[in-house]
């Protein structure tokens, strides 16, 4: 049925702040619904992202009323981060944890690009899944090399774990991760939400890794740590380039709430446990009153009425966390030795000598690699690396064990 | 309400660009926007470019006197956007008629258009994202001189407009060009003049009044004395 929030009255921010108590939640049992899990990373990421962009927005000016504002809606969402955020429980370890986030990337980006109706932001995310694939594959080998651990139990097999474009030939020079924007006007509304949610989870993947690095132990774990925060930063910059940077601050801040709105929606309509659930409809709620104030913005400050720029409706099928092995496997076996090539993409042996690309390669992978030593290191310990290959064997001959 | 922004929902279309991507059911090219165009001896893909510049000022022109309208303290100011306003509106239909009139898509979103919707946002943002640093009286001047700015380039691209539609080849084409400049041109005038003078009005309001230039005025006095402006 068609859902269109401008029609819906939501919760009024005045009324959204909760108590202390209220903010105290109880964790998820970290062997539940992997996709719970999921839902639970992607939607911290989200409210991050929400918190960060109105800092932002607030540092570009000094009207108190926009101020107040955008500082009223930060709070806000600060509480619904806490709320999100302490549903991943005590003993899930950061490594854990990572897991989980590994997790999301591959069945958030699989699902975003199976469904995302333009070429070119499609070839965007098949590029950047096979590379946050092959994390997952170089984590699970470190679980199990420092934990003893074996990550399935954490995926339950809905995503496999094998490597993908291996980690190692992802490091690229800077230049190289600059796309070119969709335009605005022309964007359709689906792919809108679809960068801006993979803007969100990168960026908050990029921000756990490094903010977590130091606090492990061993050294070859802070190291991957660090090398993979890297390419986070690589893939930040890959998808946020994707958007038009011709949308006002107005627009940007009612774009924010819009995918916030069609996130919940999205996390409401597939959670299966009802306490999450009652958790994402008092989001959903709130998130709609937060819509309104930021299209009051727009309007008043300038001139533009929301339906102006936002679909009449959200999407027909909401976001959805579900198995995507067959698309993994499908995209590793085409794209596994594509290359990022200025703004765009070419197979690794078109690629000229002198490319930057080799000469980057050179400067960071100097001296070796964490993502292949941690490989290394567990192939001594255990004889073999881990994988979790339920479909059969690997789809690319010179990737199989 | 009037949608004034092009969406892919209608019809809006662009052309690709070094740093800009368009899906490819939205792309057009220049040799696709000078064919639709009639032949008038000139580089038919740079008009559809200009008149869709133009048009997307008019449609952020819109914009803009719906959001100074609303924030206006002074009443007599708060028509005139109003009405301004409305006249703004008609001006976009009457271009958005003469780009369809022509076959060309009046959703089409040149590079030259989106440059102009960059200041055009940015001079909206001006009367705003600042208004901390600004008394209730400044405030009014800013929004005023966003309006003499947004009526200046107006003024020009009709002016633009109407030597365009010389070249044109005799016939009903050329005849409702010149009608529509003949129907806009003079509100072009009137506009621009009235922002001129009024913001020469408001600077001499405020240079001859003690009360504007006491230091520390209470904003609700200041709120009053706009309120009395031009009464």
């Amino acid at each position: 049925m068609a859902f269109n929030p401008l029609e819906q009255r939501g919760i009024p921010v005045e009324e959204q702040f909760r108590s202390w108590s209220e903010l105290s939640v109880e964790p998820l049992d970290k062997l539940g619904d992997p996709y719970t899990r999921c839902r639970v990373i992607l939607m911290n990421g989200i409210e991050v992202e929400s918190i960060l962009f109105a800092h932002q927005f607030a540092r570009a000016t000094d009207d108190l009323d926009i101020r107040r504002a955008l500082a009223l809606g930060r709070r806000i969402d600060q509480q619904q981060r806490a709320v999100v955020n302490n549903l991943n429980p005590g003993d899930q370890s950061p490594l854990e944890t990572t897991i989980g986030y590994e997790q999301v990337a591959v069945d958030l980006t699989a699902w975003l690009a199976r469904n995302e109706p333009d070429p070119a932001l499609k070839q965007a995310l098949d590029f950047a899944l096979l590379e946050d694939f092959d994390h997952l594959y170089r984590y699970a080998n470190l679980y199990e090399l420092i934990d003893g651990r074996d990550a399935a139990e954490l995926t339950d097999s809905l995503t496999e774990i094998m490597p993908g474009r291996p980690t190692v030939v992802e490091h690229r020079h800077p230049y190289d991760d600059v796309r070119p924007h969709y335009d605005t006007h022309t964007v359709d509304p689906l792919s809108r939400l679809h960068v801006m949610t993979i803007v969100a989870a990168e960026q908050q993947t990029m921000n756990y890794y490094l903010n977590h690095s130091a606090e492990l132990v061993e050294p070859v774990a802070r190291d991957l740590y660090v090398e993979i925060s890297h390419i986070e930063e690589q893939h930040v910059t890959h998808y946020e380039s994707l958007i038009d940077p011709l949308d006002s601050w107005f627009e940007q801040l009612v774009f924010h709430k819009y995918d916030e709105v069609h996130l919940y929606w999205s996390m409401l309509q597939q959670e299966a446990d009802p306490r999450l659930k009652r958790i994402w409809e008092l989001h959903l709620e709130m998130e709609i009153g937060q819509l309104h104030v930021a299209c009051d913005l727009l309007r008043r400050y300038q001139g533009v009425e929301p339906e102006e720029i936002l679909p009449p409706e959200l999407p027909e099928v909401p976001l959805t966390f579900e198995t995507n092995k067959e698309y993994v496997r499908s995209v590793l076996a085409e794209q596994v030795d594509l290359r990022a090539d200025g703004t765009g993409y070419r197979p690794l042996d078109e690629l000229p000598d002198d490319h930057r690309y080799f000469a980057f390669q050179g400067i960071v992978n100097e001296g070796g690699t964490p993502s292949e030593a941690v490989v290394d290191e567990n192939r001594v310990v255990d004889g073999r690396d881990f994988r979790d290959e339920v479909e059969g064997p690997h789809p690319v001959a010179g990737l199989r064990a | 309400m009037t949608i004034l922004v092009p969406t892919k929902a209608t019809g809006a279309t662009a052309k690709t660009a070094e740093m800009t991507y368009v899906e490819p059911a939205q792309q057009v090219t220049d040799d696709e926007l000078a064919a639709a165009l009639p032949d008038a001896g000139l580089d038919m893909a740079f008009v559809a470019d200009f008149l869709s510049a133009a048009l997307t000022h008019e449609r952020c022109g819109r914009h803009l006197y719906r959001s100074v309208a609303a924030r206006t303290n002074n009443p007599v100011l708060k028509r005139r956007y109003e009405e301004l306003g409305q006249e703004t509106e008609r001006h976009a239909e009457i271009l958005e008629d003469l780009i369809a009139g022509m076959g060309g898509n009046p959703s089409y979103v040149s590079p030259a258009a989106r440059g102009v919707e960059g200041a055009d946002t940015k001079l909206v943002e001006s009367t705003s994202l600042l208004g901390g640093s600004l008394d209730v009286t400044t405030r009014e001047m800013v929004m005023l001189q966003a309006v003499f700015l947004a009526e200046s380039l107006d003024h020009a691209h009709w002016q633009t407009i109407a030597e365009l539609a010389d070249h044109l080849p005799d016939g009903d084409l050329k005849d409702r060009w010149a009608r529509a400049v003949g129907e806009v041109g003079p509100e072009e005038d009137e506009h621009l003049e009235w922002a001129r003078e009024t913001m020469g009005k408001m600077v001499m309001l405020q240079a001859a009044s003690g009360t504007m230039a006491a230091v520390g005025a209470k904003a609700e006095e200041l709120v009053e004395t706009v309120r009395g402006w031009f009464s």
